[in-house]
């Protein structure tokens, strides 16, 4: 039997494996590239390393909101070994318990993915090779006491980290604060991971974008212990981490220190404006924190419970959020829309009629100037009468919602009625009724006044700043930054430049209100003998060489003592701060909101107090517990 | 032609280079994979590149005493080399087990392992029994007894256990199919048996190793793909699940050879040819059909088991992982791979391929070299595979030409084994890459291996037989 051509069955045995084992290479290595994805999914790691967030200055370049340096003490299961329980919680100073106590709480703090096979959440997301943060934001002097003895816990050490810190104890309410972010935010925004930080109020949470910066991303190639051995590709893909933009404030930070202890033991705020940018140079919320107080985990969650429950709601944001009916300082603009309107002139005069709406006793004003200095009640009530009932439509009350709706959008050509597009988040509106208001939603949505059924008589209250008419803090400042500007104002804004790029457009155009500017001058002149004649309600906040010009308010407070206001601005020609103050339970404007915005605007100005007597009065006084009217 | 006039002369010059060729690349990349920058040095003898280099050091010593030892030693002494063989087989199952396996004989690292040297001593006796049978002379006892010499040794590595090893040692099966001590005479007997019925031969017993690991192999690829989660993807889109896809490409393997045949065979020959894919078409796609039917048929713990051994479902021994890992290194090299040194996954140090410096060796060379690379091995080894088979052809001497055979089905059983592993076509079964794995006994067994064959090759002409 010859077998020799037995040699081409074992030849063509092995060019078939040859010729198939090419072709399953070239198939797996060159035309399906999964497996090229599933080896990056073994091998490579993103290192992302989080910046520092931007810091903020003030309008002089104080800085005053900075990073601080930290450390997180990691920990890492896998490369535990004999660990002492007792002997590392004495170093760390913590009780075994809680130990042993906070390996569990990082176990469970990872949570649970779903069970593909069974559907059930119960496939722990904690890796032990993974390093996880076991005691965080350690003071570098409390890591430097336990460094030297880390290297008898294998498995621990310590990662450097950065937090806010505040070198002025001030501004809380406008900074904000940040914290780590929960699990909703980590999914609405891929930015972000598990432990990171995010902007939770104020400019922090306006400004997140710019502020966190740019993530840097390293690839690495990891071994199967997750052990870094190299960059991947020599670097080629990898991004460096940019810290975010200085952001450069208007506040003037020694201004706000001082807004702020002036509002000591009281309850209030003060908002102070730049007229001819719309810069706010300090906004005070009072009673506030100190921004210190919100820096890491351990003092937020402290703090915060406490804060919230503080009966004076110092997390409150009055200055945006509290929505005050705005007393007299509304005559102001009732005056400035009746001569626009032509309702009244300069010189028209109206009694002091105590019959219309009840009044103090003065003199009757014989022109508007007059009636701004006197804050002549019945006086409004006759000049805002003629701007509703104008006679524009047949019909009382035709007529009467005709001249509300021109009213209503005067006051929202002021920024008023609705929210001011500030850089600063929970803004409220105030509100302006407007005839579909009291057509539908006044006294309640269920049961209005109704389409004809209401004319002035029945909404008289407005024409004096009182009843339905609601403003806020922010919005009274503005109200005294575009009498200040003769009809104009820019919207306020805290941020006047983002590293090297300037205020965001809308800071930048001006608004023009529906008032022209010469209508602006006799209400200015009254604003003047409101603060400097006799007779004038603000006397109090009369500065010898700056002539400040000012309107007092009482806001009925149905609750309890009445709400003190006062809005201004100085120097009368070229203004360069305008004020509102407005100081809760505080009686008469005239009382604490005009000397504290006078004091306000002398430090400003002038950088010193003439008056040590008015600043004392001010320092010393306690209204906190001023709530009932003391009768 | 004097016996001393030079030991290099007839030296078959083309297997010696490859024979190098690989070596060194084989070295080189065990310096890749095992690199420690505390230790750049090549030749630092504490890391596994400078052992590896003793190791082919001392195998190239072996080397040179073979050349200087007459061949016929062999051919005389083959029994007591053997037994020799069989003694340290033995011997070894005394020895204390490392992972699981009583297979190395020594101490610590200096260890060997009988079973690559059971491999020479196996060829050699096989050598000499069929050298003194007739070439016609083939009956049930021949058979028997030949089966006998394999079975001694294979019991024995059986009960270390080394699967792999006792694998590799069914491929002299085709070596005594080469020379015509198949299984015939069994089969004819029981055909024989049947009344009526009087063959002088049949072709299936003739054939039937062949036939047999084909039917196998064909068996294996079917289960794989059985359960259509598998698919083949003939070209970007057109996917073809599972089992239909072996169909297909059973049908354009049948298309490839029919032409393939045609062009080589002569005129005379063709219709032969156009009948034999026929039939063997036919006959792959029954069995393949059958397979999948009856593996469908089965109950799901049985799917499970076959499936478990397959390494198609996660198992505890995690061979499936070490598999899934080493394809992923191998298919993220891309067409010229990461660059020397740049293996991220199959590198020792990264450590996501197990076993990546001995048997999964193929790994870095495939994720650093890319496909180029990999086309490069497989050129090589069938080169060296072509070469051996023709050595093989030209002996004048049965034991020589046993023995070549021998070598070169060791080898492609190590080579299709091994890299069938890395590519998801073989069950992962720890057998080493000749001349390429790190290892003191795969390298200094392959090495004696191949300096025999070369050293009998040069003697060809001065055997008489």
């Amino acid at each position: 039997m010859n077998t020799d051509a037995r040699r081409y069955v074992i030849l063509i045995f092995f060019l078939v494996i040859g010729v198939i084992y090419s072709i399953r290479l070239f198939y797996m290595q060159v035309v399906d590239d999964s497996w090229t994805l599933r080896a990056q999914e073994i091998a490579e790691k993103r290192h992302v390393v989080v910046p520092p967030r931007g810091i903020v200055k003030d309008r002089n370049g104080k800085k005053i909101v900075i990073n601080k340096t930290y450390y997180n003490l990691m920990m890492c299961e896998k490369d535990i070994k004999h660990f002492d329980t007792i002997a590392f919680a004495k170093l760390i100073g913590w009780t075994p318990e809680k130990v042993k106590y906070r390996f569990k709480e990082i176990y469970y703090e990872e949570g649970f993915d779903k069970n593909p096979k069974t559907k059930v959440r119960n496939v722990p997301r904690y890796q032990k090779m993974r390093k996880y943060a076991f005691v965080k934001e350690m003071t570098t002097e409390e890591m430097a006491e336990i460094a030297p003895y880390l290297g008898n816990f294998p498995g621990f050490n310590e990662e450097i980290t950065s937090m806010r810190s505040y070198p002025y104890a001030n501004a809380a309410n406008i900074l904000g604060y940040v914290s780590e972010v929960n699990g909703q935010e980590v999914e609405e925004d891929r930015f972000y991971r598990s432990g990171d930080n995010i902007g939770r109020a104020g400019l922090e949470r306006f400004y997140e974008t710019d502020l966190r910066g740019r993530k840097g991303v390293h690839y690495i190639v990891t071994s199967a212990m997750n052990n870094a051995i190299e960059p991947y590709a020599n670097g080629k893909y990898d991004t460096t981490a940019k810290q975010g933009p200085v952001l450069n404030l208007s506040v003037d930070i020694d201004l706000q220190a001082y807004g702020e202890s002036l509002m000591v033991n009281k309850r209030g705020c003060i908002v102070a404006i730049e007229p001819s940018s719309g810069e706010i140079l300090a906004m005070v919320s009072a009673p506030t924190f100190d921004p210190n107080l919100f820096v890491g985990k351990r003092a937020t969650s402290q703090n915060y419970p406490r804060l919230l429950l503080d009966k004076d709601k110092p997390l409150y944001p009055r200055p945006l959020q509290a929505e005050y009916p705005p007393g007299s300082i509304f005559k102001l603009l009732q005056s400035v829309i009746a001569l626009q309107e032509g309702a009244i002139t300069v010189n028209t005069g109206f009694p002091c009629n105590k019959s219309l709406v009840g009044c103090h006793n003065h003199p009757n004003a014989g022109n508007i100037m007059e009636a701004v200095q006197m804050s002549c009640n019945p006086y409004y009530y006759q000049a805002v009468r003629r701007i509703i009932q104008g006679g524009r439509k047949k019909g009382l009350y035709a007529d009467a919602e005709e001249g509300l709706r021109i009213w209503s959008k005067y006051m929202q050509s002021f920024g008023l009625g609705h929210k001011l597009e500030s850089d600063i988040p929970g803004i409220r509106g105030g509100l302006i009724p407007d005839p579909n208001y009291y057509d539908n939603e006044f006294p309640s949505k269920k049961r209005p006044y109704g389409h004809h059924q209401w004319a002035f008589s029945t909404i008289r209250s407005i024409s004096i700043g009182q009843g339905e008419v609601k403003v806020t803090p922010l919005q009274m400042a503005n109200i005294a930054a575009l009498i200040a500007n003769r009809g104009w104002f820019y919207t306020p804004h805290f941020v006047k430049s983002i590293g090297k790029q300037g205020p965001k457009p809308v800071y930048r155009k001006k608004n023009y209100t529906m008032v022209k500017s010469q209508h602006f001058d006799p209400v200015i002149e009254g604003m003047r003998r409101v603060v400097n004649e006799g007779g004038g309600t603000a006397r109090r906040a009369r500065l010898e060489d700056i002539i400040i010009c000012g309107k007092t308010g009482t806001a009925q407070n149905p609750q309890g003592e009445d709400h003190s206001v006062f809005i201004a601005f100085a120097p009368m020609n070229n203004p360069k701060i305008a004020i509102s103050v407005y100081v809760e339970n505080a009686g008469a404007g005239g009382q604490w909101a005009a000397p504290i915005a006078s004091l306000m605007i002398e430090k400003y100005l002038k950088n010193k107090i003439t008056d040590p007597e008015k600043e004392k009065r001010i320092l010393e006084a306690n209204l906190m517990n001023v709530v009932k009217k003391g009768k | 032609m004097s016996r001393n006039q030079s030991l290099t002369s007839n030296v078959d010059w083309g297997l010696l280079i490859v024979f190098f060729l690989m070596l060194g690349m084989g070295v080189a990349n065990v310096y890749s994979v095992a690199y420690n920058e505390d230790h750049p040095n090549f030749f630092d003898f504490s890391q596994k590149y400078g052992k590896q280099i003793l190791w082919i050091g001392f195998s190239l010593f072996l080397g040179i005493v073979v050349f200087l030892i007459d061949s016929d030693i062999y051919r005389k002494f083959a029994i007591p080399i053997y037994l020799f063989c069989i003694g340290m087989l033995v011997l070894v199952l005394f020895m204390p087990a490392v992972n699981g396996a009583h297979a190395w004989l020594g101490f610590g690292s200096l260890g060997i392992q009988p079973a690559e040297f059971a491999k020479i001593g196996t060829a050699i006796a096989l050598g000499r029994y069929i050298n003194g049978l007739n070439v016609n002379q083939q009956n049930v006892k021949t058979v028997i007894l030949a089966n006998i010499i394999l079975l001694g040794p294979m019991v024995l590595i059986l009960m270390q256990p080394d699967a792999g090893s006792f694998v590799v040692f069914t491929s002299f099966l085709f070596v005594m199919y080469r020379e015509g001590l198949t299984y015939d005479p069994i089969v004819l007997k029981l055909v024989n048996l049947i009344p009526g019925i009087k063959f002088k031969s049949t072709w299936v017993g003739s054939h039937f190793i062949p036939i047999l690991f084909a039917v196998v192999f064909l068996s294996l690829v079917t289960l794989l793909m059985s359960n259509n989660v598998l698919t083949f993807e003939f070209w970007p889109g057109l996917e073809i699940p599972g089992f239909y896809g072996v169909l297909i490409s059973l049908l354009l393997l049948a298309l490839f050879s029919y032409f393939i045949l045609r062009w080589i065979s002569s005129k005379r020959d063709r219709s032969k040819v156009t009948v034999i894919v026929l039939i063997g078409f036919i006959m792959a796609a029954g069995i393949s059909t059958t397979v999948n039917v009856g593996f469908q048929g089965l109950a799901i713990h049985q799917k499970e088991r076959i499936e478990l051994f397959l390494g198609m479902r996660e198992d505890p021994n995690g061979d499936d992982y070490n598999r899934n890992r080493a394809m992923a290194a191998v298919g993220s090299g891309g067409l010229t791979g990461k660059g020397y040194k740049n293996a991220s996954l199959a590198s020792v140090e990264s450590n996501h391929v197990p076993e990546s410096e001995t048997d999964f060796i193929f790994c870095p060379l495939a994720e650093e070299w890319g496909f180029v690379g990999s086309v490069v091995i497989m050129f090589l080894f069938m080169f060296m595979l072509i070469r051996i088979i023709t050595i093989a052809e030209r002996q004048k001497s049965r034991f020589n030409r046993v023995y070549a055979y021998s070598v070169a089905m060791i080898i492609f059983y190590h080579f299709a084994i091994n890299i069938g592993m890395n590519i998801g076509f073989a069950p992962v079964i720890g057998i080493p890459l000749p001349f390429f794995s790190y290892g003191g006994s795969s390298m200094m067994s392959f090495s004696v291996m191949m300096f025999i064959l070369i050293k009998l090759d040069s003697q060809r002409n001065e055997v008489l037989s």
